[in-house]
């Protein structure tokens, strides 16, 4: 009973991880219509600010909000710079469809890189604010740590304020319209270059905040090639898709289903099976309700 | 006359460059076979994206299939060589197929994701089954060239041969696929799969036929790659092979053939030539780390930006434009 | 006309690649061995500076070079100065040929050193074809048995014993000291670890709980938990860990969170102190008590003569840098390297060289622990390994206070206790 337990607890921590990756995954994807794997590359660069930051303050809960601040910024510059460049260069057709992506993958390179020269290839460690030794029900300790609780305490506060934004505030439903029909909103009195842009840096903060939390929630050591954020980013990805690529509840819910099937692998089949049971479901959901458990029909096609 | 008789000029070209391995030093032959490797596996690519509309992050994993299979019926059959390389097509356009059935249900970003996870699923794959070597992999042997080429004749210049030839037949071949009726109902798909439907055109089918002959090809790109390594192991065929193919394929101009040579000797030279600016300043090892990632990644970047057709549409398109001056 | 355009583009990119090819031809080849002449001698090495493996491996090429460069400063090895060009593989197979074929093709090295990863040696070896050309591959780091193989790998020497002799020798250390206790093994599910279960299988040892894990897998959120899971269920107390340091952090850091204590013993891959606190200095203390393997002398034992020199080489060289495992593993390669070619002789060539290693190599002296197996039908290198406890500074102190080494072979013969005594130090650790 106790491994069942077990297995429930340490399958939505997983998943609360996971969760957070997905929702700016679908961030990024509601407000601009972009994969964008400079998301990764971003929150990468977010957590080493936030390395910095609490090396100078300190303090793990000063230096979060600032490199969630700081990511922020460098998301819409990004988005000033690099994309709105590539939409006036591009044109449509299958070209639309790989040149953000390859253009994103470059600044990736180039992120990790820059990293690699500031900081070196050496692993950094960032020292969690919280613990992580679990809970303790009388003589038995279960796999629920203060750490834990932070990280899905998180995600349901990111849940609950980004859904407010998107559904019942103006900017909202601006960054959706722009999304969705650029032309149409523009023609509706929308500064769609500009909304794009908040859209950015909202989800630049999003993965600001996915990257740091996640690196203190595991081992604390990320190094520019970090394998967790590339894992993390395909893992947010299946997520997200099993919840449906346009909802954020979708997304969160996805993710814990995603972390509770491959901790029942782990522990009750064969840990060997982790990557082909993803794929697998992945397949699956893909196959037989590509909109996600709950999304919409119309989402599916860009 | 080079115009009415395409096959001619592949010919000539085909002749040059046999000539020409004789008079090049051995790096340049082995970056040779490498370079007509990538054209065989950008070009796949360009089916698949640039005709066809559909974008795949892990064509790595169709390669991978193509060296596996042509690995594993070497050693386990004792096939000639030639034989493998058939077999390697056959069993990657297989994945291909089965890869479309799924596919052709997706589109965007649902089908970049699910080719993105199969990229990376692929190495656990490997590991599963032990017939597959695990990690370490398995050996691919060609042999020895024939003795009849001489005995001066170097193992390398014979990949060069193979490699070279096999991308001459094959992008011959997909340039008359792509200019027949499939080629265009595959453009016609991707220009508009409504309209391309209701002219008569099996949309899904259409779109699976794409992905079984790019991933036949890119099979061919697979087997031919782990004959220059003479090893197939999942390392061989990482995240960054698939993404180095799709960048080789938005280098060259990802809606046409005719830049493919571009992608495929952008990717091979840059490295060296960043690894040559980088080792002539005796510079910190956090530069020396850092900067061939920096240079490459920037170059990306801006030719992105800049040449995001690739060069041949932009050259197409300006001259395009002063046509109508 | 459009047409003409493309075709002519075509032709020009195709024009370009080939003049780019034609403008290196190069002139033939003198006719003594490449890399070497009367005053320099140049190594290439292919590790993984960048990417996923790099952390950790990346301090090797620089620890060579410290030492390379010491004895360059005192005079050079025959008057020869030794240069090492490091490339980045980046642990990719096709990437380390492609960066071996420029070593040994443009930059023409005389030898290849310290080539790291099962499959990209692999590949290295096989491509380009260095039994053919009779380059010397020497110390490859790598447990794979294969490269023991002189027939399949003639110009190969190994440095590391094999994995498969580890979990021999591990196994019947468990069989010694545990008897009777459950048992229980985390191990990576491909080569590396399957050749452990061999050399545990050999050994007689049976686990209780056996956790493979899929490569990579590691670094996922929920993995180290399950792991923890798993062995509090079955109720092991002794838990081996063979896999990668990634892994051993996260069954360390996992075990702390859920107030699970067994006693560990990891193996030496996995087992890396230094690895593991550049992952996160608070995981050092859970590493106390825990048991694990090295055949070089530890890098926190300054009374040891090698170490010593070795200590003071890198802190002049590398000053920012932690003296660990890999520091000291560099090192100890280039030693050996530079003991090898200087016994080799004025009139050094790649066959004399190789020949050396065969005939003198196990007399060299050098700063392993356990004696090394180089004759003429093996090229295998440390032959054993000694045990030791971390304590709570996750320095590895050897149990007993003496170093006790255990060999084994490749086969199945057993395991013993070595009685070598390590040669003493030539003169201010210069070539002799």
């Amino acid at each position: 009973m106790t491994q069942f337990i077990d297995m429930l607890l340490i399958g939505i921590g997983a998943g609360s991880i996971y969760a957070l990756m997905a929702i700016a995954m679908v961030l990024v994807w509601r407000s601009t219509r972009v994969i964008n794997f400079a998301q990764a590359g971003m929150a990468l660069l977010s957590t080493y600010i936030g390395f910095e930051l609490v090396q100078r303050t300190g303090n793990f809960w000063i230096a979060l909000p600032l490199a969630m601040i700081l990511g922020a910024l460098f998301s819409a510059l990004v988005e000033i710079l690099l994309i709105r460049t590539l939409i006036k260069h591009s044109t449509t057709g299958p070209v639309a469809g790989i040149v953000p992506i390859i253009a994103t993958l470059g600044l990736l390179g180039f992120i990790r890189a820059t990293i690699g020269f500031i900081w070196g290839n050496q692993d950094i460690q960032i020292q969690p604010p919280l613990s992580k030794v679990g809970f303790k029900i009388g003589e038995d300790t279960i796999a629920l740590s203060p750490m834990n609780l932070l990280v899905l305490l998180t995600v349901i506060g990111m849940v609950l304020i980004l859904g407010f934004i998107f559904q019942k505030t103006s900017l909202g439903l601006s960054l959706r319209a722009s999304a969705y029909s650029p032309e149409i909103a523009q023609l509706a009195g929308i500064r769609v270059g500009a909304i794009r842009t908040i859209g950015w840096a909202i989800a630049g903060a999003a993965g600001a905040a996915a990257g740091l939390l996640q690196t203190v929630n595991g081992t604390g050591a990320v190094s520019p090639d970090s394998l967790e954020f590339s894992l993390l980013l395909t893992f947010g990805f299946i997520a997200a898709v099993i919840g449906g690529l346009e909802s954020l509840p979708g997304a969160v819910l996805g993710a814990v289903v995603l972390g509770l099937v491959l901790a029942v692998v782990q522990i009750y089949v064969s840990g060997t099976l982790v990557f082909i049971v993803a794929f697998a479901l992945l397949l699956l959901v893909l196959l037989i309700r590509p909109q996600g458990f709950i999304g919409a029909k119309a989402g599916r096609r860009a | 006359m080079l115009k009415k008789h395409p096959l001619f000029g592949f010919i000539l070209f085909g002749v040059i460059l046999f000539l020409l391995s004789n008079r090049v030093d051995e790096l340049r032959v082995f970056q040779g076979a490498t370079v007509a490797i990538y054209v065989i596996a950008i070009a796949s690519i360009i089916l698949l994206t640039g005709y066809s509309g559909q974008v795949s992050l892990g064509h790595g994993a169709l390669l991978a299939i193509g060296g596996y299979a042509a690995a594993l019926s070497r050693n386990y059959w004792g096939a000639p060589v030639w034989l493998t390389f058939c077999i390697a097509v056959l069993a990657a356009a297989l994945g291909g197929y089965l890869l479309g059935l799924a596919a052709a249900r997706l589109s965007g970003p649902y089908l970049a994701g699910t080719t993105l996870a199969l990229a990376i699923g692929l190495p656990s794959i490997a590991n599963q089954f032990s017939i597959l070597g695990g990690e370490q992999g398995l050996l691919y042997d060609i042999g020895l060239p024939p003795t009849s080429l001489g005995a001066d004749f170097t193992q390398y210049k014979w990949y060069f041969w193979i490699s070279a030839l096999a991308a001459l037949v094959t992008i011959y071949w997909l340039r008359n696929v792509m200019n027949s009726r499939y080629g265009r109902s595959w453009k016609a798909v991707r220009s508009n799969d409504v309209a391309a439907e209701l002219a008569g055109i099996n949309v899904g089918r259409n779109k699976v036929l794409a992905f079984t002959v790019s991933a036949g090809v890119a099979g061919l790109a697979g087997a031919l790659l782990a004959m220059t390594i003479s090893t197939v192991s999942p390392g061989a065929f990482p995240l960054a092979l698939s993404f180095s193919l799709a960048t080789g394929a938005v280098l060259s101009g990802v809606t046409t053939l005719g830049g493919v040579m571009i992608g495929a000797v952008t990717l091979v030279a840059i490295p060296e030539i960043v690894d040559t600016v980088v080792h002539r300043f005796e510079s910190s090892e956090a530069v020396a780390n850092n900067l061939p990632g920096l240079l490459v990644s920037t170059l990306l970047i801006l030719t992105v930006l800049f040449v995001p057709n690739g060069p041949v549409e932009q050259m197409r398109a300006r001259h395009e434009k002063r046509a109508k001056r | 006309m459009i047409r003409t355009n493309r075709r002519k583009l075509a032709l020009t990119s195709a024009v370009l690649a080939v003049v780019a090819m034609t403008a290196s031809s190069l002139p033939a080849q003198a006719a003594s061995d490449p890399g070497v002449t009367s005053t320099s001698i140049k190594l290439g090495i292919t590790v993984p500076m960048t990417g996923i493996a790099a952390p950790g491996y990346n301090k090797i090429p620089g620890a060579m070079k410290a030492y390379f460069d010491y004895v360059n400063a005192n005079g050079g090895v025959n008057g020869r100065k030794i240069t090492l060009v490091i490339k980045d593989d980046q642990y990719i197979p096709t990437t380390a040929v492609a960066k071996a074929n420029e070593l040994i093709l443009k930059d023409k090295v005389f030898a290849l050193v310290g080539t790291l990863g099962t499959a990209s040696t692999k590949a290295i070896s096989a491509s380009t074809q260095l039994a053919k050309r009779g380059i010397p591959s020497l110390f490859v780091n790598t447990g794979f048995s294969g490269f023991a193989d002189k027939k399949a790998y003639p110009t190969t020497f190994s440095i590391l014993p094999s994995y498969q002799m580890e979990a021999k020798i591990m196994g019947k250390f468990l069989k010694d000291k545990y008897d009777g206790k459950k048992l229980a093994l985390i191990y990576q599910d491909d080569d590396f670890g399957r050749d452990a279960l061999a050399g545990f299988k050999q050994a007689g040892v049976s686990f209780t709980t056996a956790i493979p894990y899929a490569s990579g897998s590691q670094s996922l959120p929920a993995t180290g938990a399950g792991w923890i899971s798993k062995l509090k269920a079955a109720g092991t107390e002794v838990t081996v860990l063979f896999g990668v340091s990634s892994a051993s952090t996260a069954a360390l850091a996992n075990a702390y969170a859920a107030g699970y204590k067994t006693q560990w013993v990891l193996g030496s891959v996995g087992g890396d102190a230094t690895t593991i606190a550049a992952s996160n200095k608070a995981y050092v203390p859970l590493l106390f008590g825990a048991k694990g393997f090295s055949f070089a002398p530890a890098p926190s034992d300054s009374a040891d003569e090698y170490v010593k020199l070795f200590q003071s080489i890198y802190a002049s060289a590398q000053p920012t840098q932690t003296f660990d495992n890999n520091v000291v593993a560099g090192m100890s390669n280039a030693f050996l390297a530079v003991q090898a070619i200087k016994a080799a002789g004025s009139n050094l060539t790649r066959a004399g060289l190789i020949k050396t290693i065969e005939t003198k190599g196990a007399s060299l002296a050098n700063p392993f622990l356990t004696p090394l197996g180089y004759s003429a039908t093996s090229h295998i290198g440390a032959t054993g390994y000694w045990i030791g406890t971390y304590d709570q500074t996750g320095a590895l102190k050897p149990d007993g206070g003496k170093y006790t080494v255990y060999t084994t072979d490749s086969g199945n013969g057993p395991v013993v206790e070595s009685s070598y005594k390590r040669p003493a130090m030539p003169a201010k650790g210069l070539p002799n």
